[in-house]
């Protein structure tokens, strides 16, 4: 598998806060890479980075063999990168269909000629998520999780080659947590490349191949999910030394028994 | 739409009796001419509202400058015919230099977000008026820039411009009826393609929620950009209009903040960002302007003038509408609308919620 997106030393300061402090990770194609971390750990701030709402104050960002550290949005988004929004930020008067039409006119697809009309690839876009019977409601009338599926389906109607997922789990039910981690998956088997940040453990501990954890804009760890959610700095991170401490004394009496 | 169904329309006729009517206006002589003068200053107002509609309700920048490309217009027509240009050939050149100097502030301007934006636009406006009004003076001992001067003048300061009168008045002002017609006819079509295009969809994103537009991929600041520059061009052509049917032109008229605010309250009143809403607003300003600026009060032998009192009207009318219609005579028309229509709603049964 190639690398895809590679960050070098990345780091974003804000005066003098270090809000992503010298980062560095790999994300290979066809992969989906899981972005952890306590509340305030850098985890959208490096999101940004990485589309270019804010540029990186140091380090580089390399997308396939591009450099893409200075880019802003629009150019990484037709380079083929786009993000969605923690806070859910549709186009509020506009129809469920014509949300999905901007990306579809504005992304990759409309330069390069491959879509012939983008009212068709939008409609094939909501069609694919499941929001075709809502397609001509003002997107101020869905319901959150519907807001949440609309984010995903205008940023895919930009065809991305990588997606950043910010938290699109967080404040939905069970149920809807489970359909929206099926599009995931079924995003990643048609070939397009995911890294996302998530709060919500058995969500992105269940569906991601690897994980890179943050804490005070530093990366303390990275690894399968399993090797994660073991690693003893991620535990303390999470839920104070003593647990880590618990964890340690478990791990190696678990290695001791084995 | 279907012709046939087009043809059942009674909004088909309406504008069909409505154009007819304002093509032989000319002719009817209603109030000597006074009419006439009326449509045409309407013409000229509902090319300025749309104008400006296109970045304040399409794109939802809010200028409150754009009486300097009103001003830039109708000086380079004014400034170009007094040497001997004939200034019909200078139209397009008045729109072209609006829409330079559109590029000239937006730039900067444009990186600033809402009421900041807004804000600058003041500035850029009165810094307009002033440069125009000292121009003259400013450039008189620059030995590059003297020869711009005709008998020292250039913009004239204060007293402004003016332009040689026509022979054959009656025929030139009926010409420019029809031709002020034309252009808002045209500025009109530019509106309507701009709202159903490509363009028009990033400019009502943009509008929405510019983080998201750049995150899918929208150019903002190119597209802002593109159209604060179709709107100036279209207000300095009209500008370049205003300037040839008047033969009088000073800085404060053109450049003034009234003219401003005249650009901004139109298309509030009709209800702005949409097609219609800045013909209404225009047409209902134009007629409040004339209504008011040639009544008198008169109490016994107290007379007031309420020609002296029309920007009040005017900010009142604004406070008005922000707080209570912020959609304008449209959105008014909706809510009328719909309150109607639910009379008939109470016996069918309730709408099922998908």
């Amino acid at each position: 598998m190639a690398v895809m997106i590679e960050g070098t030393e990345v780091s974003k300061y804000f005066g003098g806060l270090a809000a992503v402090h010298n980062v560095s990770f790999q994300v290979q194609e066809g992969e989906i890479f899981g972005l952890i971390g306590p509340n305030g750990a850098g985890k959208t701030t490096l999101f940004r980075c990485i589309t270019g709402v804010y540029p990186a104050t140091s380090g580089k960002i390399i997308y396939r063999g591009r450099d893409i550290t200075k880019l802003l949005p629009h150019a990484t988004c037709v380079l083929g990168i786009t993000n969605t929004h923690q806070v859910v930020k549709p186009f509020l008067d506009m129809t469920v269909l014509d949300n999905v039409r901007v990306g579809a006119f504005f992304g990759r697809g409309w330069k390069q000629g491959e879509v012939k009309d983008a009212t068709e690839e939008a409609s094939r876009v909501l069609e694919f998520i499941g929001l075709a019977p809502r397609a001509s409601f003002l997107a101020r009338n869905l319901t959150l999780p519907d807001r949440k599926r609309l984010e995903v389906a205008r940023a895919l109607a930009t065809r991305p080659e990588l997606l950043l997922l910010d938290e699109v789990v967080a404040g939905l039910n069970p149920t809807e947590t489970d359909m929206m981690i099926a599009l995931i998956r079924q995003l990643r088997d048609n070939g397009i490349t995911i890294l996302m940040v998530e709060h919500v453990m058995r969500a992105v501990l269940g569906v991601s191949d690897r994980v890179m954890v943050l804490n005070f804009g530093e990366k303390i760890a990275e690894g399968t999910p399993k090797q994660v959610s073991t690693n003893p700095q991620v535990i303390e991170a999470y839920l104070g030394k003593s647990y880590a401490a618990a964890a340690k004394a478990e791990q190696q009496s678990d290695q001791q028994g084995s | 739409m279907q012709v046939g169904e087009l043809l059942r329309s009674w909004k088909t006729w309406i504008s069909l009796g409505l154009i007819i009517f304002l093509l032989l206006v000319p002719f009817l002589g209603i109030g000597g001419g006074y009419l006439q003068t009326l449509g045409f200053l309407t013409f000229l107002f509902v090319t300025l509202s749309t104008a400006w509609n296109i970045l304040g309700g399409y794109t939802g920048q809010i200028s409150f400058g754009h009486a300097s490309f009103y001003g830039l217009g109708a000086y380079t027509t004014s400034i170009l015919a007094l040497r001997g240009i004939n200034p019909l050939m200078t139209m397009p050149l008045a729109g072209v230099i609006a829409a330079l100097f559109g590029l000239l502030w937006g730039y900067p301007c444009l990186r600033l977000r809402g009421q900041y934006f807004a804000i600058a636009t003041i500035g850029v406006g009165e810094a307009t008026r002033l440069l125009m009004l000292n121009l003259d003076d400013l450039i008189k001992d620059i030995p590059l820039l003297k020869d711009a001067l005709q008998d020292g003048v250039l913009t004239g300061g204060a007293t402004g411009l003016m332009l040689p009168t026509p022979e054959d008045i009656g025929s030139y002002a009926m010409a420019f009826y029809y031709g002020a017609m034309g252009m808002m006819f045209a500025g009109l079509v530019v509106s309507w393609w701009v709202k159903n295009s490509k363009f028009g969809l990033g400019l009502f994103a943009i509008n929405m929620d510019i983080d998201a537009a750049e995150t899918v991929g929208v150019n903002t600041v190119y597209y802002k950009n593109l159209a604060l520059m179709l709107s100036g061009f279209m207000v300095g052509i009209s500008g370049s209009i205003y300037a040839q049917y008047m033969f009088y032109i000073d800085p404060q008229t053109v450049f003034g903040f009234p003219m401003s605010i005249g650009m901004v309250l139109m298309p509030t009143i009709g209800g702005s960002g949409t097609l219609v809403g800045p013909i209404l607003g225009a047409v209902v300003y134009i007629v409040v302007q004339d209504r008011i600026l040639t009544a008198n009060i008169e109490i016994g032998t107290f007379k007031l003038s309420l020609s002296t009192l029309h920007l009040l009207v005017y900010g009142g009318l604004l406070v008005v509408i922000v707080l209570f219609e912020p959609k304008g005579i449209l959105g008014l028309q909706k809510r009328l609308t719909r309150r109607w229509a639910k009379r008939g709603v109470e016996v069918a049964p309730p709408r099922k919620m998908a």
